[in-house]
């Protein structure tokens, strides 16, 4: 008897609103686009927020709700033969209720279990590792999510003159958006097989590459820099773990360099990705990357760049994605086999 | 407008908020103590709005010290 497996039957996604692009941004924020072009290498990002008036136009529950709903379609299946949701997200509505209970009830979904993780870049991949486990547990099927609005902590509108480049950087790096799967225990719509996922925490004693705070009534006024980024560790540390994980993720599926159609990249700006791909030093394998034009959205990269795999994916073909959490280095990945 | 010696050290040590002195204008970036590539972004800005001219960011990104970005800066 083979073990059972999950099978990703269908993508969904949701980008808010027109893509903002380096003009439009350097312009917002008085900075130099040709300096955004070319050292971040990001062209366009969605925003949530209107970037003049700073106003929500969609937040994340409605972002995910979009893209649970497109996955539901594409999938084929009625809303009701979803058993459970799981939703992966560094930058929740509102602390409680956890998001993922609003976007089940934008789906009209109810008398069923929900989870959310909280996470950073890893987190969509910890979203599909929960699923994976539940799905071939339980035999049910499962809605997972990964989404973030990064530009609660951008105040577009703030004079930035001042700004510490570690935060200046978030400003030119982030967007916002959402993703989801649907992960079915038979192969239906896609076929395609979750043959492994890779989620493990590597960070003890280090200090977080990352770090998002989050204010509450006694500390809102506090002057903390709402998001700081250790690039320098990030650039450093990032491209070597993504080459462990490449080759971990081969050596436990038994799967030969030669036998890899397509990687997945960790999505961190349109530059460091591209060099992360030099990096890996697979010529033969061609990179799936969204990032350039999607901005770094964080739990929303793993699902737009599956979606991006699959509308070229052919059966028997299979991928790997990499993604790597900064925050407290996480080691994160799956492998995709089309059957 | 070009930009005197003077001045580019005072925009680095003021707009930047990296303290150099003449003397270590031509020092490699990473011999540079408190410098980091984000400086750059910063940097272009203030030049551009001091100079009022157009930097040549991609071959800026190449420089390998601030005397080479204040020649670059300076160059018609």
């Amino acid at each position: 008897m083979t073990a059972p497996e999950a099978y990703i039957a269908s993508i969904g996604t949701s980008l808010p609103g027109e893509p903002v692009d380096n003009e439009q941004l350097a312009k917002a924020l008085g900075v130099n686009q040709e300096w955004v072009e070319v050292f971040i290498g990001t062209r366009t990002r969605h925003f949530a927020r209107d970037i003049g008036t700073n106003e929500v136009r969609w937040s994340l529950a409605d972002l995910c709700a979009q893209a649970g709903e497109k996955a539901i379609a594409n999938a084929g299946i009625d809303p009701a033969q979803i058993d459970f949701i799981v939703l992966g997200t560094a930058t929740p509505d509102t602390l409680m209720p956890a998001t993922v209970n609003h976007v089940a009830d934008q789906l009209g979904l109810d008398q069923l279990p929900t989870y959310q993780l909280q996470s950073g870049c890893a987190g969509a991949v910890q979203a599909f590792d929960l699923a994976r486990t539940l799905v071939t547990s339980t035999g049910g099927t499962g809605l997972v999510i990964g989404g973030d609005v990064c530009s609660k902590h951008l105040d577009l509108r703030r004079d930035l003159t001042d700004a510490a480049p570690s935060e200046l950087v978030n400003f030119v790096l982030f967007g916002d958006g959402a993703g989801a799967a649907v992960l079915t225990p038979e192969p239906i719509g896609q076929r395609v097989a979750l043959r492994r996922v890779l989620n493990r925490l590597t960070g003890l004693g280090r200090a977080p590459g990352q770090v998002i705070e989050w204010f509450g009534v006694a500390d809102r006024d506090s002057d903390k820099q709402a998001i700081k980024e250790d690039y320098k560790a990030i650039e450093e540390a990032v491209p070597v773990m993504a080459v462990e994980i490449l080759w971990e993720l081969l050596g436990e599926l038994d799967w030969s360099v030669e036998e890899l159609d397509y990687i997945l990249p960790p999505q961190l700006s349109g530059r460091m990705t591209s060099l992360i791909y030099d990096r890996l030093d697979v010529p033969g394998v061609r990179e799936i990357s969204c990032v350039a034009d999607t901005g770094n959205n964080g739990n929303a990269l793993p699902f737009l760049q599956t979606e991006r795999l699959l509308a070229e994916m052919t059966t028997g073909q299979k991928a790997l994605a990499v993604a790597i959490e900064s925050s407290k280095w996480i080691k994160a990945g799956f492998a995709l086999e089309k059957i | 407008m070009s930009i005197t010696t003077e001045e580019f050290v005072q925009l680095v040590n003021d707009d930047i908020g990296v303290q150099v002195g003449a003397s270590e204008l031509e020092a490699d970036f990473d011999a540079l103590p408190g410098w980091d590539s984000l400086h750059l972004l910063k940097l272009v800005t203030a030049l551009e709005k001091s100079t009022g001219r157009k930097v040549p960011v991609g071959r800026l990104l190449e420089a390998r010290s601030l005397g080479e970005i204040h020649r670059l800066a300076s160059a018609s």
